[in-house]
């Protein structure tokens, strides 16, 4: 089939439909070519008694392991962290937490600031009001007056509950003078139409059955498609032809379920398939020949260190990504031996199955000793990440694999990625802090994953953004330098990584984007406000 | 021995229950589910067959320290394959219903799923933050570009 569109964008996860929700206009026809499918979340597997192994099989984080019908392959021999995302229509906030910081201004800057890494063409006062609309479309639960972070108008609706394993760390960090905050969440915990609020049920990454854990799909698709967005799932993109001499995009290729090899003509192209998949796609088109583009890849390197407290807790009640965070340590102190710095985030306690399993650590003892390590542990426990920042090291890296092809005849791509000294030195120290935390807090057990395996859900920086062409893949509009009529909406586009959740910006940085390009194409549309 | 004999012995080591509250997980006849569950892994039950493959003659007459003593030398040479046992067995003994209905009663987790029920949201309590309220802002100005 051969058609005609004015935008094609391809990828309909958060950046995508951000995206497509902006730009969407009944005078345009706008395509989203999604691969995966609608996931129905009214029959999440939080339904089923069988909700851990969903889990661990069909809603695995790691494609690999996932190997659902929309998946690749990854080759993730050359990096010790695993990929993590999900393929379908709301993209990975299908399969998140709903943790949902903003980058705070430093994080724009730390190539003026701390001389590493690389500055935005952005700041985050132009990207206040996209972040304030997402914010009000996701639906955002949280509390203004954080001091670590500028003011930000009041939430849109009121933060998520402590719970009492959460309360004793929270006495724990003040005890030592610490900063922590209530996360930010795109959970709702008032309803709204559609939507119920928050039950505490703490499984989110499954979906949520009451649409109040927000992911694109819930937030944005249906207000895309009421506008006119044609979204098309089962659809892989395997092509994107330029016209001569290649400084325009053409048209994209695209191959349906059944199978059938399509070609759409457009006048603008999108592309939001994250630090991974825009990178993949690029590189086998071996259209664009920046010499950045797949390089810088980042990752947010995680250590999880978890507290094993004496008493019943029931650490699994409510949502287990978004409790409280410390920004304590967020900003750079040369002191520490590292530039930039971490975040630690509270992750609750996990179910029975998972609890054995060693949730973020190692298995619990078998043998003799394996019901009272059990009955020592469930609903016992609650863990602090060590998000760090992580530099564009310019190795690390998405290449694609030539003499290897997925179902789709698409080469398949490599994850090359390895820690850097500064880094290493921000784990060992952040470590150290989140054991001060949670000893101050009563635990009186602390385990130690030194690197979460599976923490490669953020992949950010592989196309990043610059004026400057040289430095840069695309513009401070995502357009990708020397082509004119080729844009980027993902955390591929990202300068510099900060220690937090990339999911809010992205979604700042494409709905910016999608008013730029109406603004370009003629088209009214009023400012955020 | 059959094979599900001698993996019911297995399983009896790896889970072996406390005597009273939790039983142990190859007498309460999780033998069948486990081999499932070792399906649902990639090359699990591949992993599966090559430990029982490694078990010496006699295991299952060995008492439940000398059987623990074996597997823990299994364990050191073939960890992939011995995490991959482990994994399917801890899955099919804390899906089973009558373990859940064990935690339950001793843990108080409901044996149900986390929705529709899920648990009562209570607000937030703002004034845990009075500490943090008032050391003041702590992030970094930058300034403007």
């Amino acid at each position: 089939m051969s058609e005609t569109a004015d935008i094609v964008i391809v990828g309909g996860g958060a950046g995508g439909l951000a995206f497509a929700w902006a730009v969407a206009d009944p005078r345009l026809k706008v395509v989203i070519l999604e691969r995966g499918d609608y996931v129905d979340q009214r029959r999440a597997p939080t339904l089923d008694a069988g909700w851990e192994l969903a889990q661990q099989t069909r809603f695995n984080a790691n494609p690999n392991i996932r190997a659902g019908s929309a998946d690749h392959p990854v080759d993730d021999s050359g990096s010790p962290i695993k990929p993590a995302f999900f393929n379908a229509v709301g993209g990975s906030t299908v399969r998140w937490g709903a943790h949902f910081p903003r980058f705070r201004p430093s994080d724009f800057r730390p190539r003026t600031l701390d001389g590493v890494g690389n500055d935005w063409p952005l700041d985050y006062r132009e990207l206040e009001p996209w972040y304030d609309l997402n914010d009000r479309m996701m639906g955002v639960a949280g509390l203004s007056g954080d001091p670590g972070n500028p003011p930000r108008r009041r939430r849109p609706c009121p933060p998520l509950p402590l719970c009492p394993a959460t309360e004793k760390l929270a006495a724990g960090f003040d005890k030592l003078g610490w900063h922590w905050w209530p996360s930010d969440a795109a959970i709702l915990t008032t309803g709204r139409a559609g939507r119920a609020p928050c039950n505490n049920c703490g499984p989110c990454g499954l979906g949520c059955p009451r649409y109040a854990r927000a992911s694109a799909d819930i937030a944005y698709a249906g207000q895309a498609r009421a506008k006119g967005v044609d979204i098309r799932t089962g659809a892989t993109v395997t092509g994107i032809e330029l016209s001569p001499p290649g400084n325009r995009v053409e048209a994209l290729s695209y191959i349906d379920r059944d199978g059938g090899l399509n070609r759409v003509a457009c006048a603008e192209a999108v592309i939001a398939g994250n630090g991974l998949g825009t990178a993949r796609l690029l590189l086998d088109q071996r259209k664009i020949q920046h010499t950045l583009l797949g390089r810088g890849l980042m990752l947010h390197p995680t250590a999880i260190v978890t507290g094993v407290f004496d008493e019943p807790l029931a650490s699994y009640r409510g949502a287990f990504a978004a409790a409280l965070v410390s920004q304590e340590f967020y900003e750079t102190d040369t002191a520490r031996g590292f530039k930039r710095g971490f975040q630690m985030q509270v992750l609750r306690g996990q179910g029975p199955l998972t609890t054995a399993q060693g949730g973020y650590g190692t298995a619990l003892p078998w043998g003799k000793q394996h019901a009272a390590a059990f009955t020592r542990s469930f609903g016992r426990t609650l863990s602090l990440t060590v998000t760090c920042d992580d530099l564009p090291e310019r190795d690390n890296r998405i290449e694609i694999d030539a003499n290897r092809t997925d179902r789709w005849g698409m080469p398949i791509p490599k994850m090359i990625y390895r820690l850097g000294k500064n880094t290493k030195s921000m784990l060992r120290f952040g470590i150290d802090r989140a054991t001060e935390a949670l000893t101050a807090a009563g635990a009186d057990k602390i385990n130690v994953t030194e690197l979460s395996r599976a923490a490669g859900f953020h992949l950010m920086g592989t196309a990043r953004m610059a004026e400057d062409e040289r430095l840069g893949v695309t513009n401070r509009d995502g357009r990708v330098h020397g082509i004119s009529n080729l844009t980027l909406a993902d955390s591929s586009l990202f300068a510099s990584a900060a220690p937090v959740n990339p999911t809010p910006t992205l979604q700042a940085i494409a709905l910016r984007a999608g008013r730029a390009m109406r603004d370009r194409l003629g088209l009214a549309g009023a400012e955020p406000s | 021995m059959s094979d599900g004999s001698l993996l019911e012995v297995l399983l009896n080591t790896l889970v072996p229950g406390d005597g009273a509250d939790w039983p142990a997980a190859g007498s309460h006849g999780l033998a069948k589910k486990t081999r499932e569950m070792a399906g649902l892994q990639p090359d699990g039950v591949k992993a599966l067959d090559a430990l029982l493959a490694m078990l010496p003659a006699g295991f299952e007459g060995q008492s439940q320290d000398e059987r623990e003593h074996v597997l823990a030398r299994i364990e050191g040479d073939a960890p992939e394959i011995f995490g991959a046992v482990l994994s399917a067995t801890y899955t099919a003994y804390y899906t089973d219903p009558r373990i859940r209905d064990v935690i339950e009663r001793l843990c108080g987790y409901e044996n149900r799923p986390p929705q529709p029920l899920g648990y009562e949201l209570p607000p937030f309590d703002e004034s845990l933050l009075d500490q943090v309220k008032a050391r003041g802002p702590i992030w970094r100005v930058v300034p403007e570009t």
